[in-house]
């Protein structure tokens, strides 16, 4: 069966500025890992990142549906889990079904936090990704423990969590591409009421790429090579990964209440930017297939 | 009469296309349409019908719509014009049309004693012409109302014709039917508001008394629909979005563009129609509509009874580069591949390559090989540093832009135009502020630096075979003013292929090996696709083309002639 990495093209480089961002010493021994960083870094006490997330737990924890999330991120962990079974399966035979369903509890989910106003939600109570709060995210969730071992279970090692937070740390300047909808002024020469608030547009769009994989693999199936199958699994896996975080964060939001205010505002943060990052590596390494990349053409 | 004393023709010269900060508009002009007549009692009343229509690519006498037939071929049965005769092909006349503005259309012939020519331009400015002797017999200007807001140019690329009407989009969104024995106005119809950036351009085409036509606006933020609209009455029988709902988070979709701004193509057997679909918006940011923004800067494949999507095919997914698909897109019927035959689509688009899609499911066949050059292509995503820029091939125009290609049934092979030339797209970190635009980017043409492997040939003009991909031959075009090349192919049936160049050149090619049989020079840019028909009472086969420049960057000089060449049986 197919191994499948998330952590396959993370670079020492990489690990080295995720370790420099945070602080930490990066001996030449050893790669730079999730465990090792939660060793060596320190709480920042950040009264805006607990004041944040307070925010937000009193504007939606009576309004979501505990089963429900939780139901659905069990689910999005199996699917997952099941990625290595659908890269097994190479290029999909119809176009709809194989991603489809991948995305399926997905979407479920993103219905529901729709429904009850979610990421307005997010939008009014997160900021825009700066390189501040970038950093103070990765160091929050490094240390947010009930995140780390639910990561865990949904199958990321060590080096695949490490590459989890590289996607974060190190993509501040693209992350802060990204605006919530709310901070978008008028007159500009779009209608800013139809943009969708900012983390519906990382998660929707993570469920879109997923899904619209089934019909872009199927209709290209000449060009595809190897190297792009693998791509779009891995890219997928971080994909759920980050909706996974999400989702672990609105699980506990609605219920538990093992994670802070400060890891609040850190996971929904950080969920959103591994699904933005994701996201835009897929569409490089998967959907702009240039000549260099395709496969040599069969008929000439 | 004397084009000066036209009143159609004196009115389209009044309206005035002017520059503004988003584009164009137009200013001044009539109130009402002007139809002016001249000796419309040479026109033969023989109304043009559905038989004449599903026919006209077997029929060398005839050109009725603007791709040629329903598969938009753009390749005349006529054969008296051959590569050994080429040489002696000669101008008959050249005509001023007398309207001083854009020039990219493609006339329509139907036949008879005269054939009877309907012939197109900017703005909105139709004739009929004898085209055996270049004599006008009717004119007409539509009236634009005040206020119509146009990205590219004030194009009308060519009529429509079924019974006793002819068709013609106007550039308020609208389509207009004229009596075209008379020239005067029967119904008019708009399908979408112009004021909200609505446009239309292209031919609209007609299949069983069902008038289809699509829509324009990409750069400001509607939404792409088709739509089709009765003949006889103008009545809107459907008007389907390009965007499907769930293809687009949240209310992304409201003003993801996805227009349709060239002709569909028209697949009888099928009962469906074949349309490119052109970029999403906002153009240059993407963080606002995240996904691959389906079915944008592709294909998209409609029932042609209730506009029902049947498949669509991205060529550049999520696109930020306005690659938009507006090439025509050219049915070609069982051709022979590995496996036995197919049927096929063939998009030509700005990504620069040649897309053979499977006409009943979407599936790519195959891609061509590169028609320009790829230099720096898809790069500079993320957005991330105001001063990074890196120029890329293809720019913005493409690789394809709208010049339509032509297929030629001699050579079984596809005729492209491709654009070649360096860019900058730049993408700025913006922070937000009340009241400042806010498009995330702009673009430099040319480019500030021209990449070292560019090899400083504009335009690619070049012949692909569809069953392979296989890039045949390719003429690199220079051009001292750097004009593009903008408008597109015609082929024929002796294997001759004509392309007009933004030098002026109107140009046959032997379409088998590239080899220029035949050249004649205008003094200006041809940015119109030739056609071509036979006419039996004169025993000559005639080449028509309008010559002008036009187009939405560096136009080149303006023209205002209707070329007409013939040889003799």
């Amino acid at each position: 069966m197919a191994q499948v990495s998330t952590a396959a093209d993370m670079t020492v480089a990489e690990q080295r500025d995720l370790a420099t961002t945070l602080g930490v010493d990066t001996p030449g021994d050893g790669a730079i890992t999730w465990e090792r960083l939660a060793g060596q870094i320190e709480a920042r006490s950040d009264s805006t990142f607990a004041s944040r997330g307070d925010a937000i737990r009193a504007d939606l924890a009576r309004r979501l549906d505990r089963e429900l999330l939780e139901r659905e991120r069990e689910a999005i962990a199996d699917e997952i889990g099941r990625l290595p079974t659908v890269r097994d399966a190479g290029v999909p035979d119809e176009p709809h079904g194989l991603y489809t369903a991948v995305a399926e509890p997905g979407w479920r989910l993103y219905d529901h936090l729709l429904e009850v106003g979610f990421f307005e939600s997010l939008d009014e109570n997160l900021p825009r990704f700066t390189a501040a709060h970038v950093e103070t995210t990765a160091r929050e969730l490094i240390l947010a423990d009930p995140l780390s071992s639910a990561l865990d279970d949904a199958g990321f090692d060590e080096s695949e969590k490490t590459a989890l937070l590289v996607d974060v740390t190190n993509n501040d300047e693209r992350l802060a591409r990204w605006v919530p909808s709310n901070q978008i002024p008028a007159g500009v020469e779009f209608e800013t009421d139809t943009i969708p608030p900012l983390h519906q547009r990382a998660m929707g769009g993570a469920l879109l790429w997923i899904q619209g994989l089934d019909r872009h693999l199927w209709q290209n199936e000449v060009l595809l090579t190897d190297e792009i199958l693998d791509a779009a699994v891995r890219y997928v896996k971080a994909m759920l990964g980050g909706l996974f975080v999400s989702a672990t964060a609105a699980c506990d939001l609605a219920g538990e209440e093992r994670v802070t205010d400060e890891q609040l505002t850190a996971a929904f943060t950080a969920g959103s930017a591994v699904q933005i990052v994701s996201q835009e590596e897929l569409l490089h390494t998967v959907f702009y297939i240039t000549d260099e990349m395709r496969a040599p053409s069969e008929l000439r | 009469m004397a084009l000066r004393n036209d009143r159609a023709v004196q009115a389209a010269r009044e309206i005035e296309l002017r520059e503004i900060e988003d584009g164009y508009t137009l200013v001044g002009g009539p109130e009402e349409s002007v139809t002016e007549q001249h000796d419309t009692d040479r026109i033969p009343e023989v109304d043009v019908d559905q038989e004449m229509l599903s026919g006209t690519g077997e029929d060398p006498e005839s050109w009725l719509m603007y791709g040629g037939n329903y598969e938009q071929h753009r390749a005349t049965p006529a054969d008296t014009i051959t590569p050994e005769n080429v040489s002696d092909l000669e101008l008959e006349y050249e005509m001023s049309v007398g309207t001083g503005s854009s020039m990219e259309g493609t006339p329509i012939v139907i036949p008879g004693d005269p054939p009877v020519m309907y012939q197109t331009n900017g703005p909105n400015h139709m004739k009929a012409i004898d085209p055996r002797e270049g004599e006008v017999l009717w004119s007409y200007t539509y009236a634009p109302p005040i206020g119509v807001e146009l990205c590219c140019d004030d194009n009308n690329r060519g009529a429509a014709v079924l019974g006793d009407k002819v068709y013609m989009t106007t550039l308020d969104s609208g389509v207009v039917a004229l009596d075209r024995y008379t020239g005067e106005e029967v119904w008019y119809t708009q399908t979408a508001d112009h004021e909200v950036g609505y446009s239309a351009t292209w031919a609209p085409v007609i299949h069983d008394g069902t008038i289809y036509t699509g829509s324009a606006g990409g750069e400001y933020g509607v939404i792409g629909f088709i739509a089709a609209l009765d003949a006889e009455s103008g009545e809107i029988q459907w008007r389907q979005h390009t965007l499907p709902e769930d293809e687009w988070v949240g209310e992304s979709r409201t003003h993801g563009c996805g227009t349709s701004w060239m002709t569909p193509t028209i697949d009888e057997e099928r009962g469906v129609l074949h349309s490119p679909v052109a970029n999403p918006g906002p153009d240059f940011d993407g963080t606002v509509r995240p996904g691959p923004n389906f079915p944008t800067c592709g294909t998209i494949t409609m029932n042609l009874e209730d506009g029902e999507t049947e498949w669509g095919f991205q060529s550049s997914p999520h696109d930020v580069w306005d690659y938009d698909a507006a090439a025509p897109r050219v049915l070609l019927r069982d051709v022979e591949v590995e496996d036995g035959s197919m049927d096929m689509v063939v998009g030509s688009d700005k990504a620069g390559w040649v897309y053979m899609m499977d006409a009943e499911s979407g599936k790519l066949h195959e891609r061509s090989e590169e028609i320009c050059q790829h230099i720096n292509m898809w790069e500079m995503i993320p957005h991330i540093s105001a001063d990074e820029r890196i120029p890329f091939v293809p720019g913005a125009p493409g690789g394809n832009d709208w010049q339509p290609p032509s297929y030629n049934p001699a050579t079984g092979l596809v005729y492209v135009i491709h654009q070649n030339f360096p860019q900058d797209l730049y993408w700025r970190y913006e922070e937000y502020s009340e009241g400042n635009p806010y498009w995330g980017g702009g673009l430099d043409d040319p480019a500030t630096e021209f990449p070292d492997e560019w090899n400083e040939s504009i335009t690619a003009f070049a012949a692909v075979d569809p069953a392979t991909g296989e890039r045949v031959w390719r003429d690199w075009i220079e051009s001292e003013d750097r004009f593009y090349m903008w408008g597109g192919s015609m082929s024929t049936a002796t294997g001759l292929v004509f392309n007009g160049t933004q030098n002026g050149n109107l140009v046959a090619y032997d379409g088998e090996n590239g080899e220029r049989l035949w050249e004649h020079e205008f003094d200006v840019p041809i940015s119109a696709s030739p056609m071509s028909w036979y006419d039996p009472g004169e025993e000559k086969q005639y080449v028509a083309v309008q010559v002008g420049g036009s187009g939405w960057l560096r136009q080149g000089t303006r023209g205002d002639t209707l070329a007409v060449f013939s040889l003799e049986a």
